[in-house]
């Protein structure tokens, strides 16, 4: 993904190994003083093969390793493998566990959008509102361990169910965390539509309008903030969404502090959701049955991560292990933009703009480009190449 | 006896020993204030003093393609031009060691070495960050130099000298907050950009460029940088207080204004956001600038 020629002029490199990122990627900025002429994004850093290794375990252990995709938003991962696996099966789970998958769903966009916007604000200096959201950020974690017994990978889900359920204390206990939260949230808005120092650095910069963002692909809240309306919660409801509908958030500036606006917004919805659905939580079992073998079929699931849409295509031949696993998670779609937004803007606002999108390198990461670094061209490698490139690598290395 | 007066001058008090210590104190004193305004714990009170001696001890690594001569002698001129200023500024509220007439603007520049040595280092590398990072420090030191100078002329203006130590003896009985308060917010605020503190710490962002200029600085030379920042953050401070608020008394008193000069700094920096270069040169040229001429103009009137 380029834009301009990013070979010419005085390139300044971001990545693989930088401050500003968290995980491996490689941004290349070219720069006329401090205005950036031309960019470029390479990924593939963080490939682990998880495609294939999950072609290689069964249904059940599958669940644990796809769990482990992204360590932000985990559950929704989980959930939504879960899903394609009951479609193909043709169960569903019972509705008192699909309120509590939904349950967790939304605290962890809770979790998720307190952390971006601790990133977001660090990427633009303001340190204090970085520590103050990861201080909150701590609380709802504290919720969601309390509530699974995890902090990061909360492994409530099961293929037909879930794995435990919400009792009265627990539900208390979280309603008075989110009271905390909201107040929090509610001054956090207040900061960043009303600090000038701030706003400096958000307003009008990295605008997205409606037009480029559905040209881009973008999903999530980068799409929502440029008016776009795809929030799957709304528009293709899932799991309990149906029974507990959610508003989607809009904004028509596209620039950043529109993101800033839509991201706290939705995190004033989903306490609000949060609380209805511990008040009408469906009395049912927790859990339904599954064969260990999945009959042969193929099923497509697309669920709202925080981040956006993320898109699983399951393909089962009728054994005990699926036979082609296909991930495609809301980075990758919302990657083109911050290379086209970068453009024009000052180097000091690259970062804001990349952090913008919320990217997760890690769990995007579904290939590895290979380049020869001698004259810098591209090949494609054969199964039987790759194997043995790996084997030589590693006997070079332990030379 | 004067030799050993001399000696004791340059090495224990007022340069020297007595300002390092006294600089890394003063540098926890903000780490530690800023972190618990951030609701962190924050460094323990020896912490700068650990750092310093780890990066003294570590070795140093010269990279490929620069001129090793400046890259070690840089640090060394940086923290040799802050320890020097202090011979002529009254620290601790005492008078100051030295002085002759002008000392003053011999003072500033002495004060500028620092951020000069750090452009000057990062344009010596190769490195792009760093090159990038000298670009922004020395753009800076344009915009806030001239406000600053001209809010510390201001004190100078009313004392009829330009020697600090005139101007101290002549703030001791007129406390200048009160006739110049926008002199003293810009060098206040001046001070910071010196020392490239939050909001003005563009030239070492480390989300965009790492270390900015000191980006190839390791061991030695590194610490010696930071040994030159702290010794110039008291000094500054000093300076400031000496002038604004009450000119020379007893040195506990003095280090009550200094602290709590350094606390406005510190809750500046928690309070606020980054700014861009851009965003440094146009506040000062449109406002820093501005303020310290209005303040000039009512001097002249009054």
């Amino acid at each position: 993904m380029e834009t301009n020629s990013p070979s010419k002029g005085f390139t300044i490199p971001i990545g693989p190994q930088h401050p500003a990122l968290k995980e491996p990627g490689f941004f290349k900025f070219v720069v006329d003083g401090e205005v950036i002429t031309g960019a470029s994004v390479r990924l593939g850093y963080a490939h682990r093969g998880i495609e294939k290794a999950a072609e290689q375990r069964n249904w059940v252990q599958d669940l644990y390793l796809i769990e482990r995709i992204c360590g932000i938003c985990s559950h929704i991962h989980a959930l939504a493998y879960c899903l394609a696996v009951e479609q193909l099966a043709n169960v569903q789970a019972p509705p008192r566990a699909q309120a509590i998958r939904t349950l967790v769903a939304e605290m962890e966009r809770i979790h998720s959008h307190l952390l971006w916007m601790g990133v977001s604000a660090h990427e633009a200096g303001f340190d204090t509102l970085f520590m103050f959201a990861w201080r909150d950020r701590e609380r709802i974690m504290d919720m969601l361990e309390s509530l699974t017994g995890n902090r990061v990978n909360y492994s409530a889900n099961l293929l037909g169910g879930v794995k435990f359920d919400v009792d009265a204390a627990q539900a208390q206990s979280i309603r008075s965390g989110l009271d905390y939260l909201e107040e929090r949230i509610r001054h956090y808005q207040d900061v960043v539509t009303h600090d000038e120092m701030f706003l400096q650095r958000t307003r009008g910069i990295g605008v997205m309008t409606r037009s480029l963002a559905e040209v881009m692909g973008a999903v999530g809240p980068t799409a929502r903030a440029s008016n776009v309306p795809r929030d799957l919660r709304a528009t293709a409801p899932y799991a309990a969404y149906s029974q507990f509908p959610v508003k989607m958030i809009l904004d028509t500036r596209g620039d950043l502090e529109a993101r800033f606006e839509v991201r706290l917004e939705e995190l004033l919805e989903s306490i609000r959701l949060i609380r209805v659905i511990l008040n009408g939580l469906p009395e049912s079992e927790l859990t339904i049955r599954l064969p260990r073998r999945i009959p042969a079929g193929e099923t497509v699931v697309r669920l709202e991560a925080p981040r956006g849409e993320v898109f699983y295509f399951i393909k089962s031949n009728g054994t005990d292990k699926p036979e082609r696993l296909k991930i495609r998670t809301p980075t990758i779609c919302n990657m083109n933009s911050v290379v086209r937004l970068a453009v024009g803007h000052q180097l000091a606002d690259a970062p804001m703009i990349l952090a913008g999108i919320d990217p997760c390198f890690s769990c995007n990461d579904r290939m590895v480009e290979v380049s020869k670094v001698k004259d810098g061209s591209e090949h494609s490698m054969t199964w039987q190449e790759l194997r043995q490139y790996g084997i030589d690598y590693y006997r070079r290395l332990s030379k | 006896m004067k030799p050993i007066l001399t000696i004791i001058t340059l090495w224990l008090f007022p340069s020297g020993l007595f300002l390092l210590t006294a600089g890394l104190l003063y540098q926890w004193f903000d780490r530690k204030l800023l972190a618990l305004l951030q609701n962190r714990i924050g460094p323990r009170w020896f912490q700068p003093f650990a750092d310093t001696f780890k990066l003294l001890s570590k070795e140093e690594i010269i990279p490929e393609g620069v001129n090793s001569f400046l890259f070690i002698g840089l640090p060394v001129v940086a923290l040799a031009g802050a320890l020097t200023a202090a011979l002529y500024v009254p620290m601790a509220g005492l008078a100051p060691s030295y002085g002759f007439s002008g000392d003053l603007i011999v003072v500033l520049y002495l004060l500028s070495l620092l951020t000069l040595c750090t452009g000057l280092a990062g344009t010596n590398t190769l490195d792009r960050f760093s090159l990038i990072g000298a670009t922004r420090a020395l753009t800076q030191l344009f915009s806030y130099e001239a406000p600053f100078l001209l809010a510390l002329l201001g004190p100078a203006m009313v004392a009829g000298s330009w020697q600090i130590g005139t101007i101290t003896a002549y703030a001791q009985t007129h406390w200048l907050i009160l006739t110049q308060p926008l002199g003293f917010i810009v060098a206040l605020i001046g001070l910071m950009g010196k020392l490239e503190l939050p909001p003005f710490d563009a030239p070492e962002a480390h989300t965009e460029i790492v270390a900015g200029a000191l980006t190839e600085y390791s061991g030695r030379g590194l610490a010696l940088f930071n040994l030159g920042r702290a010794v110039e953050l008291v000094v500054g401070l000093t300076l400031i207080s000496a002038f604004y608020l009450g000119g020379l008394s007893n040195p506990l008193w003095f280090l009550v204004k200094t602290l709590a000069l350094l606390f406005i700094i510190v809750g500046l920096q928690a309070l606020l956001t980054r700014l861009r270069i851009d965003q440094t040169v146009g506040m000062w040229w449109r406002y820093g600038t501005l303020l310290v001429l209005v303040q000039w103009f009512v001097m002249i009137l009054v």
